[in-house]
């Protein structure tokens, strides 16, 4: 009795859905890991969104073709996982009334459920997720026409700054450690791509691996240091992080961990607490308020949800300009078909003052011999930062010109 | 010592010290089926409730030693809680419907943590030292050590109490034979909420120990209940202190497997030395064989 | 109430008509139901539907809770997956699933197969964790964490879309269904409910526990390599985890609610956690849902209250639950992250009011309302009772048997032997080690010293099978009934030849013909002692035991006993009769041993014993002096 109801109920249900609301609101799509360990990435990335949807709507909403339409946000939880992160990605290509998507946090997810949207032609803005499969999953399979763009410092560039900073200040063996996701997977095989393109002067004595839930590195931080490493190069996310900093605490074996800008997340910052000091990542955003294209965005950010410090500012930033982006796309699309949407975005005309910079063009016209079309971030736009009592600093103060001057193409 | 064996040695002790925290877990698992033959299989549940009520009370203003306290009385609540909910329905119909209960209780309350404290880690304050001692060249932290002093003072306090004290015969009686202890005038039914009561306790206290080490969250309980099942079942369901050794063991070859053959295979030699015995020896290394009687 | 309504049917037609209709409406569903996300719940729910109905082989058939269904499902898919790769057609990726999933569950029967309860659980888990690892850690293989995608090869050249794929689901659904049905249903399913019941009396009658278990579960496992050879196809990507503990749960849990025991229950567990999801993302629809679950578990809680009793655990604990529930729906403010939660608490319910789960409380329902025609039971078949075959070799040979526990001498050096046709009455005070004389002898515990030979053979020590194959047949001084069986069934299942009216002859042989449909959980003391006979004798043994088979008889009843055992020594089967009663023994036996503190202390006629001063003794106690003398005169004897 009680199924066949539900049934009924599902299907009443599912065919009012279809059946869309007032024409004068665009729907936008937001997904990514509100739970689960990439969390703080996720929430801070759909609060940075969210935060540019409130100010676009309060001042009226988005002039599309002489009309004001209204954003309405639409979120699923894909709990970093990859097989839900599918099912999230089906729902929302099935909906019939979404233009776009913006999110995703985890490599994996990406790789499992963008499918649907380039199926279906819907557009998707993937940030903060940073693992290069993302996006050279498209170049590989030979797609023509692709609605996916990526606004973040891909794992490219992030490795390549690793090496160099790890050269730059004079080791020459490293340790190799990272979580058997797609995200630490490809991270590891970024590195070692960058060690080789970088003149193979970095040794490295071990390469070990963890897994997601793992709380104790000692094995791996045993062989490490029996091997000399000078330092860990590491590519995970928050907690197992955490695990790596706190154990290299409890070996004595003090050497820098210099990783992918996972190590900017709160999570990892809180729970390592002083083990975490000196730690090294690249960061297209930092929360300073000294830099003067950050600070309305933070003080808003900080006012809007009543905190002191943003969970993973690195992933509110780009959320913030990912939105703002495509809002400016959909004006000059003049329409709300995901098809327009596209060809805007990689042609935008007017340059969009962001967070992080000002945004000219940041996406051309897809070429699936060359990834770097549909991808937003240069190295000359990322830097190097640093955890420092609880929160993530400059590394190399002299690097702040490029948080405040527009982006180089 | 040569760096190699020195590496194994340090694996196996702070396994080894680990392993007296599932030990602690598996007493728990003990104290219910030696009073009504059932056991929690949302034990692990218990654990992380009471590693978040100490994060709780202690972030609430509360000195550790009393967030440790409060956490206690939350695990004798909840022991009485899962008891009256999940076991004694079963219990009076002498069937094994507890395993399904505790299990949906277990799924309930974590389902529950997850909403009220968030599907992250959390570090659990202790004002332990932080840095290590070193043990001829072996690493080893204060945390570890309060785990390792903890559980065995927890076993000996309860079982001094089971030999010494009269509730603690009257439930001993209640296990020996539930029908005979009702006719001499023992309360069978209170012995055995009595029992599970404690079990909370000890499980609300291995949270606090736990927690320290390798910090809370909800997927903390899962693992747990699992290992904490091996120690009881490999030792023996009524084995005593034999949990000790059992769970020590099992700590030390979880983490030796981890460093040799690699992380992810770390619980794959405690589950195959599980299996082989639960085949060979059902009733446990240390425990008594079961006779059957018809 | 409402008088049945009669359509003049039988049940198994009734069930048949409905199972149809219910396959015709979901493969039309997709017609009415438009979308690609609709289709994938479908699918997802009927691939849930063959899992569930193999976990219900053990849960529900065999009773031991299983926690390896999710891993096994997750090794079928994986199995197909890599068929697949390696570039196997459609029709030999699925058997490939299949065994990669038969294979490992088959053999972790074995280890299992000694484990009730708990340790079978925690068997179970230990097995399905060690799965994950596997498939996690092979990385060069299944490509471990990262996952395995796979692209769906074409049937027999048909490009399968969605929806074709979804009818070939179906389809194999369908198959499962029925023959799960049948297998379940047949005498191995029977067996295996009789070995959930009481595993002693099944390997004591010969029916065998062993190899019911590592059926069933063998059986489960192939089910579970199928829908993850359909997973896998369905799906196209795989990773480890997602076969993992949580998964395991809610399949236990969807069995449970659904209804142990059933194909329709499993079907409609797998619907709810199918659509779990969606129903808890829209706010109005769980409300409701909620809320007619609240009205449902308050109907007990108000009959209660009604006849002005305090309503007990099982009648407002699950209305507690739903009240909870209900408090989520209103106040979560997120209905869909208290997912694990509302699911454990409509679980609860459902274990706790609803023991056999929606689908079993349909069938109540049914019944309530609907009258179905009875199976017809055929004829008792004359003449079961016939001569028993004499055999060359004594029916009972014991010799010097021994056994201590710990350190109590339960039989000491007891030589007994049995002749052809002969009763012989073994009596003895409480204690004195009656009972533990027949358990060793039907095998259930191996002698210290000592040995049994019955009918000419020698079986192995301790083992019941052993003991039954040799001959041995026997009763329990505690009842060990089939409970969930009913008489007729619980004779089908021992009987060593015969069909339905051979059994119906045993059942007329000790008067329980009029309870033949009569469920065993139901059945009065006396009746289930002489059910307990009928068993036995059904698998024509070569030496019949039956222990204290009065004990707590009525007199009319116990009259009925003595003439069914004469009729027995009519036969001429040989018996073994431990009893109590006095009269019963003098009445039956040829010859009576006694036994006192572990030790054969007399042998002879009714007459002699009764005369024995050693037999007085031990009943009643004995003149200090008179026994120091004679003890004193058997120490100088030798």
């Amino acid at each position: 009795m009680k199924v066949s109801r539900s049934i009924l109920a599902v299907l009443l249900a599912t065919s009012f859905s279809t059946v869309s609301m007032a024409a004068d609101v665009v729907k936008i799509a937001i997904t990514g890991p509100f739970s689960g360990g990439s969390a703080p990435m996720g929430l801070s990335m759909r609060d940075g969104a969210r935060l540019a949807v409130s100010q676009i709507n309060q001042s009226g909403g988005i002039s599309v073709a002489g009309k004001k339409m209204k954003i309405e946000l639409i979120e699923r939880d894909d709990e970093g996982k990859n097989d839900r992160g599918a099912l999230v990605a089906q729902e929302i290509s099935s909906m019939g009334d979404i233009s776009a998507v913006i999110g995703t946090v985890n490599t994996g997810v990406a790789v499992m459920g963008d499918k649907y949207y380039v199926e279906k032609g819907i557009v998707k803005i993937i940030t903060p997720a940073a693992g290069s499969a993302s996006m050279t999953q498209w170049s590989k399979a030979g797609v023509k026409d692709l609605p996916i763009f990526r606004f973040a410092s891909h794992d490219g560039i992030q490795a390549q700054m690793v090496v160099e900073k790890a050269l730059r200040l004079g080791f020459t063996r490293v340790a190799i450690l990272h979580d058997a996701t797609n995200y630490g997977v490809s991270g590891r095989d970024d590195l070692i791509d960058q060690i080789k393109k970088q003149g193979n002067k970095l040794n490295v004595v071990a390469l070990e691996k963890f897994a997601i839930g793992d709380k104790d590195m000692t094995g791996q931080l045993i062989k490490a240091k029996a091997a000399g490493a000078q330092a860990i190069l590491i590519w995970g996310i928050g907690p197992e992080l955490a695990a790596v900093a706190s154990g290299k605490e409890k070996l004595g074996f003090k050497v820098p961990m210099i990783g992918g800008w996972t190590l900017s997340m709160s999570n990892f910052i809180d729970t390592a607490g002083a083990s975490g000091n000196g730690a090294l990542m690249p960061q297209t955003f930092i929360e300073d308020e000294s830099i003067a294209r950050a600070k309305p965005f933070i003080l808003a950010y900080h006012k809007a949800y009543g905190v002191a410090r943003i969970p993973s500012p690195v992933s509110a930033a780009q959320g913030y300009d990912a939105a703002l982006l495509l809002a400016e796309a959909i004006h000059e699309a003049g329409s709300t078909a995901p098809s327009k949407i596209k060809l805007s975005l990689e042609n935008l005309k007017v340059t969009v003052k962001g967070s992080i910079a000002d945004w000219k063009k940041p996406w051309t016209r897809w070429n699936p011999l060359n990834v770097e079309t549909h991808e937003a971030f240069r190295r000359a736009t990322t830097v190097m930062g640093k955890v420092q009592n609880g929160r993530v600093i400059l590394a190399n103060p002299s690097e702040k010109f490029v948080l405040e001057g527009t982006n180089a193409n | 010592m040569d760096a190699q064996y020195l590496a194994l040695a340090q694996m196996a002790v702070g396994g080894g010290l680990m392993g007296m925290a599932y030990a602690l877990v598996a007493y728990g698992f003990q104290l219910t089926y030696a009073a009504g033959k059932a056991v929690n299989f949302g034990q692990g549940e218990l654990v992380m409730l009471g590693a978040f009520a100490g994060i709780s009370l202690a972030g609430a203003g509360l000195p550790y030693w009393l967030s440790v306290l409060g956490a206690m009385a939350a695990g004798a609540a909840l022991g009485w809680l899962v008891e009256r909910v999940a076991v004694r329905l079963a219990l009076k119909q002498r069937n094994e419907g507890w395993i399904l209960l505790t299990i949906i209780v277990g799924l309930f309350a974590l389902s529950s943590v997850e909403n009220i404290w968030g599907r992250d880690d959390r570090p659990y304050p202790a004002p332990w030292p932080t840095g290590a001692i070193d043990f001829f060249g072996i690493s080893v932290t204060w945390p570890e050590l309060a785990i390792a002093a903890g559980a065995l003072g927890i076993m000996t306090l309860v079982e001094l109490a089971k030999r010494y004290t009269m509730v603690g015969i009257a439930v001993q009686a209640v296990s020996a034979d539930p029908d005979a202890a009702e006719l001499c005038g023992i309360r069978s039914r209170s012995a055995i909420t009595l029992s599970w009561a404690v079990s909370g306790v000890a499980a609300a206290f291995a949270g606090t120990v736990i927690g320290p080490v390798t910090t809370v969250g909800p997927t903390m309980a899962a693992a747990l209940t699992l290992k904490a099942f091996s120690v009881a079942v490999v030792a023996g369901l009524d084995s005593g202190f034999g949990l000790v050794i059992a769970g020590i063991a099992l700590g030390a070859a979880e983490n030796l497997s981890g460093y040799v053959l690699g992380s992810g295979w770390r619980e794959a030699p405690g589950l195959i030395l599980l299996i082989l015995a639960l085949s060979l020896r059902p009733q446990g290394v240390f425990g008594k064989k079961i006779i059957r009687k018809v | 109430m409402i008088a049945g309504l009669d359509l003049g049917l039988r049940e198994k037609s009734a069930e048949r008509i409905l199972r149809i209709a219910l396959f015709i409406v979901l493969g039309a569903l997709p017609a009415l139901w438009h979308g690609q996300y609709a289709l994938g719940l479908l699918t997802l729910m009927a691939v849930y539907a063959v899992l569930l109905i193999g976990l219900d082989a053990t849960v529900g058939y065999l009773g031991q809770v299983n926690l390896a269904q999710a891993a096994l499902f997750g090794l079928g898919a994986y199995g197909t997956a890599l068929a697949v790769q390696a570039g196997a057609p459609f029709y030999l990726a699925l058997p490939a699933g299949i065994l990669a999933a038969l294979l490992p569950g088959a053999s972790l029967a074995l280890p299992a197969l000694r484990l009730e309860g708990p340790q079978f659980a925690l068997s179970t888990l230990s097995f399905a964790t060690l799965s994950v690892i596997v498939l996690n850690e092979s990385e060069s293989i299944t490509h471990g964490a990262l996952g395995l995608s796979i692209v769906r090869p074409t049937l027999f050249t048909v490009v399968l879309d969605a929806r074709g794929f979804y009818w070939l689901c179906l389809v194999l659904l369908f198959i499962a269904w029925w023959a799960s049905g049948i297998l379940l249903k047949s005498r191995f399913g029977l067996s295996v409910e009789a070995l959930r019941d009481s595993p002693t009396a099944t390997d004591a009658l010969g029916i065998g526990t062993l190899r019911h278990k590592v059926l069933a579960f063998a059986w489960g496992s192939a089910l579970a390599g199928l829908a993850g050879a359909l997973h896998a196809l369905n799906f196209g990507y795989l990773q480890p985890a997602a076969f993992g503990y949580d998964l395991m749960v809610m399949l236990l849990l969807g069995v449970v609610f659904g209804g142990r025991r059933s194909q329709w229950g499993a079907f409609a567990g797998a619907a709810v956690v199918a659509m779990l999801p969606n129903l808890l993302s829209n706010r109005i629809l769980f409300s409701s849902l909620v809320g007619c679950g609240c009205a449902l578990t308050l109907v007990p809680a108000i009959r209660a209250l009604i006849t002005r009793r305090v309503p007990s655990f099982r009648e407002s604990a699950p209305l507690g639950a739903m009240v909870i529930a209900l408090a989520l729906a209103f106040f979560a403010s997120n209905v869909e992250e208290w997912r694990k939660g509302i699911f454990a608490l409509f679980l609860f319910a459902a274990v706790v009011g609803l023991p056999d789960g929606l689908a079993g409380a349909v069938a109540a329902a049914m019944h309530r309302f609907i009258r179905f025609t009875p199976d017809p039971l055929p004829q008792a078949a004359e003449g079961v009772m016939k001569s028993h075959t004499i055999t060359s070799a004594l029916p009972l040979r014991a010799l010097k048997l021994s056994k201590s526990f710990g350190g109590v001498k339960a039989v000491d050096n007891v030589t007994l032997e049995i002749g052809q046709g002969e009763t012989l009455g073994l009596i003895g005070p409480n204690g004195s080690g009656k009972t533990t004389f027949i358990n060793l002898v039907s095998g259930l515990y191996a002698p210290d010293g000592g040995s049994v030979e019955i009918a000419g053979t020698r079986p192995v020590p301790g083992k019941l099978m052993a003991a039954f194959s040799a001959g041995a047949a026997r009763t329990f001084q505690n009842l060990q009934p089939f409970s969930g069986l009913t008489a007729l069934e619980s004779i089908i299942v021992c009987q060593r030849d015969g069909g339905k009216p051979e059994a119906m002859g045993w059942l007329r042989a000790v008067g329980l013909e009029a309870n033949a449909r009569e469920r065993c959980s139901d059945m009065s003391y006396g009746d289930l002692r002489f059910l307990e006979i009928a068993r036995a004798l059904s698998t024509r043994p070569r030496l019949l035991m039956l222990d204290e088979p009065a004990a707590g008889m009525s007199k009319p009843d116990i009259a009925r006993l003595v003439d069914l055992v004469a009729s027995i020594k009519r036969m001429g089967l040989p018996v073994l009769l431990i009893e109590h009663h006095q009269d019963v023994v003098a009445e039956l036996c040829d010859r009576v041993a006694v036994m006192d503190g572990g030790r054969l202390i007399a042998l002879g006629t009714s007459e002699q014993i009764r005369r024995d001063p050693k037999v007085i003794e031990a009943y009643l106690g004995a003149d200090d002096e008179e026994a120091e003398v004679r003890d004193q005169k058997e120490a100088h004897a030798c």
